[in-house]
């Protein structure tokens, strides 16, 4: 039995993962009310940031958040400012606006295409950093290292992420935002100005994601794809715009990815994390901590 | 003004008969119709082979041409396919109906080939097809399509038959096969002929895992492999998940005596830079290498690389040596009549000359109009002082001088 707490401990690292990087998804989406299809892109982009500044300083790959956070966030803001506001601001009498996820769609088309025009199409790896290849071993049990720095990184965000909307008054705002831009407006927060900020940290938490992979991934320009289907299935099992959630459902999904293949072929997991998508979306739309009525 | 026009007839009827001449006496041109992808999704593919081609050709040409037609040039006509079968039929059917040429070449996608392989039979054109795969091209019944390279179940078959050949170069007993493999048409297909051919080979297969390319986290996979600890593992994989799954390998210290892999991805450039020293040992197979022990081919390949910038691939050497094979079929035809020339190619018994770069001793077609001999090789990944680098070991007679293969892996 010992093989199926290693797979757990296996899926539980890999879900974090995967639940940090859907992170930045849920929170653009509490907020804005928009789906950022170009989620996938702001991973793969901070993946590249992480990548050259772990090449050209030479640094421990998780040192580089210190570049890597204030790049992503600067990026998300201006992402959001520029391109994104004016089609909010054509469409402010629509509670959803749809045509800002056909922008986010031309985004995440346009970011991939560039990065391939720029980067090349080949996958690339950090050779010989600190983490790479690291096992912890006990006994017959193996557990990744880079994938435990990711789990602590993922706790740690989600934990900052938290903080950071319960206690500062930057946070309330977003809070405040997020529950009814009407009457936020008219408690005099800009909500444009609102909607830079989340998109900024849910950029930049992308790149807390992008750098989590870094040390044991490849990135190649459309590593953003695998991570973007995830995520939304994440987001849904866990509570669009719940924090907490898209932890847990990361970890759901990392487990039965991990401890699936044990007892079937891999491809099946796939179906059955799917399945419980579709179940989910039948029995529990709001999923385990969304709120069951949208406001 | 009506003088000058006299003038100008005049000056005109006397360039034509100077030409007139001329065009009765001249040399004999082969025509050849290649339909190629030049654009579209396998561009690039397209690109080297019309590369390749276009250096055979012109070397048989400036060699003096078909010396039995009186020193006939080959004149090359190229159509872009765009990776379409619809378009690669239109194009045939213009090259014979239109430019009435006397061989047809390509057409690298076999998607492409199965169709024009009709059109070709139905004409009695015949149809050279030097990489298009798939077994069923040549399984129609038809007199008039004849293929270089190996066909796909070959690859299954000679990553068995060097298994065998290791085991017993090296004296060592494989009794347990894993196949680890990409849920994609390659991938089952591959699994397929794995299956078939380790029940004639009475090797127990212990692990038969398909997965998805697009997986996230292959050490569910891995730990399957490491708990069914098979002797030998066989691996179809794209680039990305052949580079996680080499690299998850290492960390999880999974060490099977072998890992055969199916070119793909474990042949993609970038494989090698991203997977580093952990594919170390890794035995892939492939058309053809770089190093293969053959005559003239470290030549050739320098005068390729010279012209275009990069190696030869073994896709590229299988349009080369095509090229050799029409121009060997048109010298024993002594005509450019496509009966004459078709009936030359079933002749065909090729073993010396510049086709002989590839991996195996002569191209002879069998009934079907398969190159019989077609074989592939197989590389081990080793670093033996110039960085990791693919080493030819299979076939024997191709192997590196002075290399000897790493089995099992230490």
């Amino acid at each position: 039995m010992l093989f199926i707490l290693e797979d757990t401990i296996n899926g539980i690292l890999m879900g974090s993962i995967y639940g940090l990087a859907a992170l930045g998804l849920t929170l653009i989406f509490g907020v804005l009310k928009v789906i950022n299809f170009a989620h996938g892109s702001l991973l793969m982009v901070g993946m590249y940031v992480a990548y050259w500044a772990v090449i050209l300083t030479g640094m421990h790959p998780y040192l580089v958040l210190v570049i890597v956070v204030p790049i992503m966030f600067v990026f998300g803001y201006l992402l959001q400012d520029i391109l994104i506001k004016p089609i909010f601001k054509a469409e402010k009498d629509v509670r959803e606006p749809i045509t800002v996820i056909i922008v986010t769609t031309g985004v995440w088309y346009i970011l991939d295409n560039l990065s391939l025009l720029v980067f090349g199409p080949q996958y690339r790896n950090i050779q010989g950093n600190p983490l790479q290849g690291k096992m912890l071993e006990f006994g017959d049990m193996m557990i990744s290292v880079p994938k435990l720095w990711g789990f602590c990184a993922a706790i740690i965000t989600a934990a900052l992420v938290y903080l950071f909307l319960q206690k500062t008054r930057m946070g309330r705002a977003v809070r405040a935002t997020s529950l009814d831009r009407e009457a936020a407006s008219l408690q005099g927060i800009n909500q444009y100005k609102i909607y830079n900020v989340t998109f900024g940290i849910g950029t930049a938490v992308a790149g807390v994601a992008g750098t989590a992979l870094v040390p044991f991934f490849n990135i190649f320009p459309s590593v953003g794809v695998l991570f973007d289907i995830k995520c939304f299935i994440i987001v849904v099992l866990g509570g669009l715009g719940s924090i907490g959630g898209a932890l847990l459902g990361g970890m759901i999904v990392g487990v039965i990815e991990s401890v699936g293949p044990q007892f079937m072929t891999a491809t099946w997991t796939e179906a059955i994390v799917y399945g419980l998508f579709l179940v989910f979306l039948f029995l529990k739309p709001s999923g385990l901590f969304g709120v069951k009525y949208d406001w | 003004m009506n003088h000058r026009h006299q003038w100008m007839v005049f000056l005109a009827t006397a360039v034509a008969l100077l030409f007139i001449p001329g065009g009765v006496m001249a040399q004999t041109v082969v025509k050849v119709g290649n339909i190629l992808p030049l654009s579209g999704p396998s561009a690039s593919v397209g690109l080297q082979n019309k590369q390749a081609q276009d250096m055979a050709i012109e070397e048989i040409n400036s060699a003096g041409g078909i010396k039995s037609l009186g020193g006939a040039k080959i004149q090359m006509f190229y159509a872009d396919s765009e990776s379409k079968p619809e378009k690669g039929v239109a194009e045939a059917e213009r090259f014979i109906n239109t430019e009435k040429v006397n061989v047809l070449t390509g057409c690298w996608n076999s998607a492409v080939s199965y169709p024009v392989s009709a059109v070709a039979e139905r004409y009695g054109i015949p149809f050279i097809v030097p990489v298009s795969v798939a077994d069923k091209i040549t399984e129609q019944g038809f007199k008039n399509v004849f293929r270089i390279a190996a066909k796909d179940s070959w690859w299954t078959r000679d990553q068995f038959a060097f298994l065998k050949d290791i085991e017993k170069e090296f004296n060592v007993k494989i009794a347990t096969l894993a196949f680890v493999y990409e849920n994609g048409d390659w991938g089952k297909g591959f699994a397929e002929g794995w299956k078939k051919l380790a029940q004639q080979g009475g090797y127990k297969v212990v692990l038969d895992e398909p997965y998805p390319s697009t997986a996230t986290d292959l050490s569910p996979v891995v730990q399957k492999i490491k708990r069914a600890n098979p002797d030998v593992l066989f691996l179809t994989s794209n680039a990305a998940d052949a580079i996680l799954l080499t690299n998850t390998m290492a960390e999880y210290k999974v060490k099977p005596k072998a890992i055969i892999a199916s070119g793909g991805g474990h042949a993609d450039p970038s494989f090698m830079k991203a997977a580093g020293k952990n594919a170390k040992y890794l035995f892939d197979i492939v058309e053809w290498e770089t190093d293969v022990n053959k005559p003239g081919a470290k030549e050739i390949n320098e005068k390729f690389k010279k012209l275009y910038g990069y190696n030869l691939a073994g896709e590229s050497v299988d349009a080369y040596v095509a090229m050799y094979v029409m121009a060997d079929a048109l010298e024993r035809a002594k005509s450019s009549d496509p009966k004459a020339i078709r009936e030359a190619l079933v002749q065909t018994k090729l073993n010396k000359g510049p086709a002989m770069i590839v991996g195996y001793d002569a191209i002879e077609f069998d009934s079907s109009g398969q190159n019989k001999h077609a074989a592939l090789v197989m590389v081990q990944v080793n670093d033996i002082g110039k960085g990791m680098e693919r080493i030819t070991v299979w076939p024997k007679v191709s192997r590196r001088a002075n290399y000897k293969p790493v089995f099992p892996t230490p």
